[in-house]
């Protein structure tokens, strides 16, 4: 199977396409991208969890980027300590074990490729010319809704075989 | 300019995209090899030493890496900079150019596009 079958595959045996009628394009294009940038730069073995959509969501800990322009974005990613260190290692190969900085940067870097990655796609398409802002890290962190959110939290689960990261995406404008 | 005395400046705030690029540029027998984290950095770095090729990201703290060009290529016009970057849009590019960089590499980094880029510097 190559990867373009086994994004396929993994996108039909998820609620992906049942919970289409509920997203605009930006966020079925951003979720079908972040599974293929996962299966060419993390695991080829993860399937897709229960796409869900919240007014408001606690981050454990803040691995997050804006996608800037028209329309912006917030992206993060959260899991706990033990997935997001092996989630790290698998990405970066360099014999990470702790939730340390290096893992912390790990992160960052792998959110940063995936929405650079995302944001030429979107360029390319000539769907829009967005930008990115710089990827940050934190300690736990409230997604609430604000005066400038644009339809809710969608909540991206995907399921490796240590454990599941959810991506969280929020459009902004 | 030969891989013994080349000097190269690697700018990017993410420390996994300098190693990986410095992993790189060691692979192919560079060893005058520096390493900032933001683009404010990487024109002082410029301005202390004389730098032959500068490997730039755009997104990055404090200084993004076209502001960059602009003042390394007024600084040292003769330093070859390379942007590389996740955000490879064409308007990214264009700004590149415009900045005055010499060419563009899109995340993530392989050998054979660094190899490329620096065969076309230095013919």
């Amino acid at each position: 199977m190559n990867d373009q079958e086994l994004l396929n595959n993994i996108l039909l045996n998820s609620t992906f396409e049942s919970k289409k009628s509920e997203m605009d394009e930006f966020t079925i294009l951003y979720i079908t991208k972040l599974v293929s940038d996962i299966i060419l730069y993390v695991d080829a073995d993860i399937s897709l969890g229960d796409i869900t959509f919240c007014d408001s969501y606690n981050l454990e800990h803040e691995v997050s980027q804006e996608i800037t322009g028209i329309p912006s974005a917030y992206s993060a990613l959260d899991g706990n300590i033990k997935v997001l260190t092996a989630f790290a290692e698998s990405y970066s190969n360099l014999g990470i074990a702790e939730f340390d900085s290096l893992c912390r940067e790990s992160l960052l870097d792998f959110l940063n490729l995936h929405n650079g990655l995302f944001v030429v796609e979107l360029s390319e398409k000539n769907i829009c010319e967005l930008s990115l802002g710089v990827p940050k890290h934190g300690n736990s962190y409230e997604i609430k809704p604000t005066s400038n959110l644009h339809g809710h939290i969608t909540l991206i689960p995907i399921t490796f075989s240590y454990g599941t990261i959810t991506f969280v995406l929020l459009r902004t404008s | 300019m030969n891989k013994e005395n080349a000097s190269i400046l690697i700018c990017d705030d993410s420390i996994l995209a300098r190693k990986s690029m410095s992993g790189i540029l060691n692979s192919l027998g560079f060893s005058n090899i520096r390493e900032v984290s933001n683009g404010q950095a990487a024109v002082d770095a410029v301005k202390d030493e004389p730098t032959d090729i500068v490997f730039l990201d755009i997104i990055m703290p404090v200084k993004d890496g076209i502001s960059a060009t602009k003042e390394i290529k007024e600084i040292s016009p003769n330093t070859a900079v390379i942007i590389c970057s996740s955000v490879g849009t064409q308007k990214h590019l264009r700004e590149a150019i415009k900045a005055g960089a010499k060419d563009f590499i899109q995340k993530p980094v392989e050998a054979t596009m660094v190899k490329q880029v620096i065969d076309h510097i230095t013919v």
